[in-house]
């Protein structure tokens, strides 16, 4: 056979029956197996960067700093609902929100990870403050645990520090503050003005 | 190699909206034409395209290797001075490169004729890879084409497993789509790629080439001002090379898909280059730069292409020294190559043109396009395959 063998046709349809089935119904939830000592690593989830300044040894500058990456990558890797009730029959009532970009509906960050080893050095500076959520479905086992975005479960709420994987802790994309925006574009620009638009793009 | 009339599928353009193909026709005609289909011998496929598209590949990325080491060579290929570290680097390093589409001349005899090599920024992936693919067989489903009908496109299955090399290569970082706004077209591609990249476990994100930003240091972000560590453009880069951020390109820590590297072979210079170090290879056609058309003395008809073209945009035939077809268009400011004319084969009134596809150095598939007139442009249309 001189072709693909197969294709999975659910996976290549676009449109809102697809966005429909994107968004979970219920979250995968992962119980993670405790892995060997030495790829874990003792976190606090600290739910402000007051908090974050009275548990951890970063300072409130560094605390507030992280806070901020938390509800970025929040908005960024957050669970998605398409609406309001589904958010709320997973995360309990008054605690889901729209997001910032608009369209669907997620969990209001519960608090962050910060690492126990991390000092005020550097080396802070390359691990993610993933964001945690309290899953509140009282049908579910998982009732009150605390989870990252992707549904893995951490421990139960209210722990003074938790043992996570170190893959939980990954980094995540650096963000920046972005000085200037349109620098590329500019020769597809002039050479579109050549016969009104009608070239389709810019590949051949 | 057989043109065959078929009956369009009833519901073809409600599945197109379901899939989301929406290029499927521009500026009120057809892109996508299912009123016919090509159809090909196994032994047509494999020896006359497949192989030969793997030989010319490795034939032009022996190009690549001589061009680089070559300040004159770099030269007239156009890369700009500035840049040339930055091409040079990504070869030397073996920054590996995802697709090609090399365009041939094929009549279903004979040798099929390169024209040129689309390296860079090919499209027309997602009718290829995916919806002649569910156009042959939704056909076959419905009994209107035999049960052993094949197609050469590979390329889904390829481009999946190419990703995950990719990522294998690139470890921890996640990959930015990039194409220019106000285009539907190469929206769809990025998209289908996007989602190839997907299904092999790659986390993707989209911006727009003007919304891309900078940083204070010189990072791209985008418009979350999230770094950009690794990105698939869908945009030349000789045009990049001429933008106002030209000059972070090698700056900053990104890894490209196509590689810089592959601005030698989106380069109409190629083509007398290839027909210099390998003048006896069958696909490859007679071709100058225009300083030397006095080597040309036994064409008497050539076809004159702008060192950076796409679309088949402001092309002119030559005979005698006069032009007497030419295409418009915004190109030519760099300078100009002659390639000997070498005809396109005629099917009832449509002229025919293969695209035929490599994932990394693998021949993956086929793409057939059909113009009325004898230089392929971007309206031309696009037609399914079958091998029987």
């Amino acid at each position: 056979m001189k072709r693909t063998k197969h294709i999975d046709l659910d996976l290549m349809r676009k449109g809102l029956k697809k966005r429909l089935l994107q968004a979970p119904l219920t979250l995968g939830i992962a119980v993670v197996a405790l892995a060997s000592c030495s790829n874990q690593e003792e976190v606090a989830v600290v739910n402000s960067p007051e908090d974050c300044a009275a548990k951890t040894e970063l300072n409130l500058g560094e605390c507030e700093a992280a806070y901020q990456k938390a509800q970025a990558e929040a908005e960024r890797t957050g669970p998605k609902y398409n609406s309001n009730a589904q958010c709320e029959s997973e995360f309990g009532s008054g605690q889901c929100r729209q997001s910032r970009s608009g369209g669907v509906f997620m969990p209001m960050m519960t608090g962050f990870m910060v690492g126990q080893m991390l000092s005020g050095n550097n080396s802070y500076g390359g691990s993610g403050y993933n964001p945690v959520y309290r899953y509140n479905n009282r049908r579910s086992s998982q009732h009150n645990r605390i989870m990252t975005a992707d549904g893995t479960v951490i421990g139960k709420a209210g722990q003074r520090s938790y043992r996570v994987g170190k893959s939980t802790l990954k980094t995540k994309p650096t963000v920046t503050r972005t000085v200037r925006r349109g620098g590329f574009g500019a020769v597809a620009s002039a050479k579109s003005s050549w016969g009104g638009g009608k070239s389709r793009g810019w590949g051949g | 190699m057989l043109r065959m009339p078929i009956k369009e599928r009833p519901n073809w353009e409600a599945k197109a909206d379901e899939f989301g193909f929406k290029f499927h026709s521009m500026h009120g005609e057809r892109y996508w034409d299912e009123r016919a289909y090509y159809q090909f011998s196994l032994q047509q496929i494999e020896n006359d395209l497949e192989t030969p598209t793997e030989e010319v590949h490795q034939m032009c990325l022996a190009v690549v290797e001589k061009v680089v080491a070559d300040e004159q060579l770099m030269r007239r290929f156009c890369i700009p001075e500035s840049h040339w570290d930055f091409v040079r680097n990504s070869w030397v390093n073996g920054d590996p490169s995802l697709y090609s589409r090399l365009d041939f001349a094929y009549s279903g005899h004979g040798h099929a004729m390169l024209y040129e090599n689309n390296a860079d920024t090919p499209t027309s992936i997602y009718e290829t890879g995916f919806w002649q693919w569910l156009w042959l067989k939704e056909n076959v489903d419905s009994g209107v084409l035999p049960r052993h009908s094949d197609q050469f496109n590979s390329l889904q299955e390829k481009l999946i497993n190419r990703f995950k090399d990719l990522q294998t290569l690139t470890p921890d970082r996640e990959l930015h789509f990039t194409c220019c706004k106000d285009t539907e077209e190469d929206r769809g591609s990025v998209q289908y790629l996007e989602d190839c990249a997907s299904a092999a476990g790659i986390t993707t994100h989209f911006v727009y080439v003007e919304d891309i930003g900078r940083d204070k240091k010189g990072n791209f972000s985008d418009l979350h001002d999230q770094v950009v560590s690794w990105m698939f453009k869908l945009y030349p880069w000789e045009f990049m090379f001429r933008e106002e951020f030209a000059g972070l390109l090698g700056i900053n820590n990104i890894r490209w898909i196509e590689p810089p590297w592959k601005s030698i072979l989106s380069n109409k210079a190629l083509l007398p280059m290839l027909w210099k170090m390998f003048p006896k290879q069958p696909n490859i056609l007679p071709a100058f730069f225009e300083d030397e058309l006095h080597l040309a003395d036994g064409c008497d008809s050539m076809v004159k292409k702008p060192i950076f073209s796409r679309e088949g945009a402001n092309i002119s035939i030559i005979r005698n020294k006069s032009e007497v077809v030419t295409s418009p268009g915004p190109y030519g400011s760099e300078g100009y190559i002659y390639q000997a004319t070498y005809t396109l084969p005629k099917f009832g009134e449509h002229y025919t043109l293969i695209g035929s596809w490599l994932v990394d150095d693998e021949a993956a598939g086929i793409s057939v396009r059909e113009d009325s007139g004898l230089i392929t442009q971007d309206m031309s249309r696009y037609l399914p395959h079958i091998i029987l």
